[in-house]
């Protein structure tokens, strides 16, 4: 997907103005985060069901390349074909050449990250091969000529009611619905068609299971199961860190993804797909290929930013997020927003590509305390902030500024007399109000509200002044 | 007769620019409760910004500086969860070729305390000089909470006070949008958050908001005033239970 | 060099992989991959009469409608009992396995095959159930087709009582115990289909099917 990270502060300020956005986030908000915590009482053992979460991605994580090979040789013995792709444009070649060699004309996709890194749609079309998205907000995105989605498990939250309404009216060429229910119908009334006569399915993976060479696809609406289950030919696209040892540590990261994402102890379905269909079998694919990607996570593997590979796309971190909740996912632009899109999209995407997405975040935490698999978002967050000055790429007037702070903070005599000076400046500019309206040298902040004025006089400068007072009537 | 407990009082760069009277109810409450507080002269910063903005020279050698300031007091106490997030937890992963300064830094965080922190569960006060009268709703700092787990400690110095009378707002836990210097470089987006906060505190009904952290208030004021409200006053936990709000 | 050995080849690296580590690192995920240990679990009172109730009160809650039986037998008229109610058509896709239970008398028409787009009606039974989330699972095989429980709008599920286990880490030791290794398909089902996706506004009946009655016989 291209890359629009580097107009972050712009189109963050442009959402703000967006009162359907607005709307839609404040919506959004509301739910997401009262589900899950909901949901998460039903644990008993939270936390420590987070710490095994951890454990098992850490488990894998940390030996990677065995695990690979060993889920590589298991589902090899399924009768699946495992294939690898560097980057995205390999992404794009495999599947075409798939398509191609198995007379595809048109593929039903279930939802897949790694394929909106790929841009796979693009490709498939510019090969002569329709792609059709069949997550309901998928599909919403792709006709309204391929919008981006703006958040990982809901991409089209940023859309109204009448958004869809006016949307499938122009589209499909129908009456326009006025309810969600109708709108539903009719977009399911067009994909079945679709279900029935593509010849392949893609999908992504939540988890690739070592143990029996699986993938286990977490969705509701049943598109998954239709894309895995009708055509002929299913291609799972995802990246390498998804695998996982067992059964039971799927039980256990289940126990956790779809309460941190949607707030439902369990998704409506939950689909464990091993190998081909027998001859004698009437349902499932006759040709199963895993398409491996690195795509940047094997540059990201034993370095500083290792524990961002446990994620597991849950979408709680964005979910609780101030900022997130604020601006929407489309400001971020790329494919992952929020704190895990702010330490990805740097990593993938290159660093200097998204600048200002490690610092658009107020170091809350608010995201780290209800990651499933506990990664320290704010922590990364600033490592990506320390790449940034060690690479030369923060602003100079930045520089300059916490330099001479810094500079000025080692020096008690000098900071003395500078805060002083600030302290009567800062009381000056508010006249006779308590409030500044317009801060000279930070206009940033004043832009959205006031500055208080400061007492006058610094605390060391009342504080050595009551000592002398009080050393005085001492001696009285 | 008992040695007092040797406190060193971190002020804060922001309560020594902005509001001094934030040390001054710290120090009061501190001596109150018995301690002998020193403030020690050549304190500045921190070094919170520059850490946070990926400047680690600059963040080190002001984490030292503090360190050799502070480091012999029986314990370092903070009005502030912000920076007393920074120096008790996060001054001990820095040093990472200095194991020395490491080891100092760790031992240091050991003895250092937000200051309601403090008050509540080392001198364990059964009461505060304070004599404030209203109602007030509190604001989580992220820091605070989430870093060194501030929360019920200074609700319950305010339930000691006869006249305060607590409205918990909605969303109290939430981020206030300030985070340091993000205020200044998102500041629209800095401010819409602060919005929000607002908002609770309105729907509160509380005339004045609480909060640990000076930043926090400072954020929160300049979105009241900004939006009109002339009324709701803005205090630090400090002020109140000393008797200087 | 093919992008496989690309790809491991930094992966090894960046682990600082070699003989002897890679020794160790192999004996330890062979231990990981024979560990059938559970995480943690919440409480779950497991009697079977509170298996079945926490079974029925978890997939009510997920928009399935759910009858007890006493018996086997009673399973057709049941099931034409709610077609009836719910206006819904009286013949049906089915599995093998319960095409010897007595539809005809109930007034239903059945057929044993693959589903296909104009069932609208698909009885199955399931491989097991699970109680802490009110949920069928099931397993593929020439006699279980999967599309039985996904095309048709309505979706009917035979869940024997006895099958209803506490946890999902019990169906997967059942599955490991019966079936040897994994079928092409285990669907684990809890409700109808729904999305959330325009506004957050759950909606039923999604891509899969719109309604899901179980009928749980306990002889």
């Amino acid at each position: 997907m291209e890359i629009k990270s580097m107009r972050f502060k712009a189109n963050a300020e442009a959402s703000l103005a967006n009162v359907v956005l607005q709307g839609n986030l404040k919506n959004a908000k509301g739910k997401f985060v009262t589900k899950r915590a909901e949901a998460i009482k039903e644990l008993d053992d939270f936390e420590g069901t987070r710490d095994a979460a951890m454990a098992i991605r850490n488990k894998v994580i940390d030996n990677l390349d065995l695990w690979l090979e060993r889920f590589e040789a298991r589902a090899q013995e399924t009768g699946a074909h495992v294939k690898w792709a560097k980057d995205g444009a390999e992404v794009c070649r495999l599947v075409t050449e798939i398509a191609r060699a198995h007379g595809v004309t048109k593929v039903t996709k279930s939802k897949s990250m790694l394929s909106e890194e790929a841009g796979l749609n693009q490709a498939l079309e510019a090969a002569g091969i329709q792609p059709v998205e069949t997550d309901l907000g998928e599909y919403i995105l792709q006709v309204n000529d391929n919008e981006p989605p703006s958040h990982i498990i809901a991409p089209a939250v940023h859309k109204s009611l009448d958004d869809v309404a006016d949307l499938f009216h122009k589209v499909h060429g129908t009456p326009r619905k006025t309810e969600i229910p109708a709108l539903t119908r009719e977009a399911r009334e067009v994909l079945r068609g679709h279900f029935l006569s593509a010849e392949m399915g893609l999908s992504g993976g939540n988890f690739l299971v070592a143990e029996t060479g699986s993938v286990a696809l977490v969705t509701n609406e049943g598109n998954g199961r239709m894309v895995t289950t009708m055509p002929r030919v299913h291609v799972v696209i995802t990246g390498i860190e998804k695998v996982i040892p067992t059964l039971e540590d799927l039980s256990t990261l289940m126990r956790l993804l779809p309460r941190s994402a949607t707030g439902q102890s369990i998704s409506n379905y939950f689909s464990i797909l091993t190998g081909v269909k027998k001859p004698d079998e009437h349902d499932g694919p006759e040709h199963l290929y895993f398409i491996l990607v690195d795509s940047g996570r094997a540059d990201v593997v034993g370095g500083e930013f290792h524990e961002m590979l446990r994620c597991i796309r849950c979408g709680a971190c964005m979910n609780h997020c101030p900022v997130y909740q604020t601006i929407g996912g489309h400001a971020y632009g790329w494919v992952y927003p929020g704190p895990m899109g702010s330490v990805l999209t740097p990593l993938y995407a290159g660093i200097g590509n998204a600048i200002d997405l490690p610092h658009a975040a107020t170091l809350c935490n608010q995201c780290g305390v209800v990651c499933p698999v506990k990664i320290p978002l704010p922590e990364l967050l600033r490592k990506l902030r320390e790449k940034q000055t060690e690479g030369g790429m923060r602003p100079l007037a930045e520089r300059i500024g916490l330099r001479l702070w810094a500079w000025v903070a080692m020096r008690p005599r000098l900071y003395a007399l500078g805060a002083a000076v600030g302290a009567r400046y800062l009381k000056w500019l508010a006249g006779e109000g308590r409030s500044i309206r317009v801060l000279p040298a930070a206009t940033e902040w004043t832009r959205g509200r006031d500055f208080p004025a400061s007492q006058g006089r610094t605390f060391r400068e009342m504080y050595a002044a009551r000592r002398k007072a009080a050393a005085q009537e001492a001696r009285q | 007769m008992a040695k007092k407990t040797r406190v060193g009082l971190f002020v804060t760069c922001l309560v020594d620019l902005m509001r001094p009277r934030i040390g001054f109810a710290a120090l009061k409450l501190l001596e109150t409760a018995g301690c002998e507080v020193v403030v020690p002269e050549a304190q500045t910063c921190c070094g919170q910004p520059a850490w946070n903005s990926g400047d680690r020279n600059g963040a080190e050698a002001l984490a030292k500086k503090t360190i050799a300031e502070f480091e012999a007091f029986d314990y370092v106490v903070v009005p502030s969860g912000s920076c007393g997030d920074h120096i008790r937890n996060e001054y001990q992963s820095m040093f990472v070729d200095e194991p020395g300064w490491r080891d100092r830094a760790t031992a240091m965080a050991a003895r250092t305390f937000e200051l309601t922190d403090f008050l509540a569960n080392v001198l364990k006060v059964d009461g505060v000089p304070g004599d404030y009268e209203g109602t007030v709703t509190y604001h989580d700092s992220c820091s605070g909470l989430r870093g060194m787990g501030i929360k019920a400690q200074p609700r319950a110095l305010l339930a000691t006070m006869k006249g305060v009378e607590l409205k918990e707002m909605n969303g109290c836990e939430e981020c206030c949008g300030f985070g340091g210097t993000f205020s200044v470089k998102f500041g629209e987006v800095s401010a819409a958050i602060a919005e929000r906060k607002c908002d609770f505190i309105h729907a509160s009904g509380a005339r004045a908001v609480v909060g640990g952290d000076l930043g926090c208030l400072l954020n929160i004021e300049g979105k009241l005033r900004r939006m009109g409200d002339d009324n709701t006053r803005v205090l630090h936990v400090a002020e109140v239970l000393a008797g200087d709000a | 060099m093919s992008s496989r050995e690309d790809i491991l080849g930094r992966v090894r690296a960046a682990l600082h992989r070699n003989a002897g580590n890679a020794a160790e690192a192999r004996a330890v995920m062979a231990d990981a991959l024979a560990d059938r240990r559970p995480g943690p679990q919440p409480d779950i009172d497991n009697a079977p009469q509170a298996l079945l109730q926490r079974f029925r009160i978890k997939s009510e809650q997920a928009s399935s409608t759910v009858e007890v039986l006493a018996d086997e037998s009673q399973v057709p008229a049941a099931v034409a009992r709610y077609l009836g109610a719910m206006k819904l058509p009286t013949s049906a896709v089915v599995w093998a396995s319960l095409v010897g239970l007595d539809w005809a008398g109930a007034g239903l028409k059945v057929e044993a095959r693959g589903a296909v787009d104009a069932d609208l009606v698909g009885i199955t039974g399931c491989f097991c159930a699970v109680a802490e989330t009110g949920t069928l699972m099931m397993t593929s095989s020439p006699g279980t087709p999967a599309a039985v429980s996904l095309l048709p709008e309505t979706h009917i599920a035979v869940v024997r009582a006895s099958r209803i286990v506490p946890y999902m880490e019990d169906a997967w030791n059942l599955a490991r115990a019966e079936l040897g290794s994994l079928p092409r398909a285990v669907n684990f089902i809890s409700g109808p289909s729904r999305t959330g996706d325009i506004e957050q506004t759950i909606v039923l009946g999604a891509h899969g099917p719109y309604r899901v009655h179980l009928v749980i016989v306990e002889g």
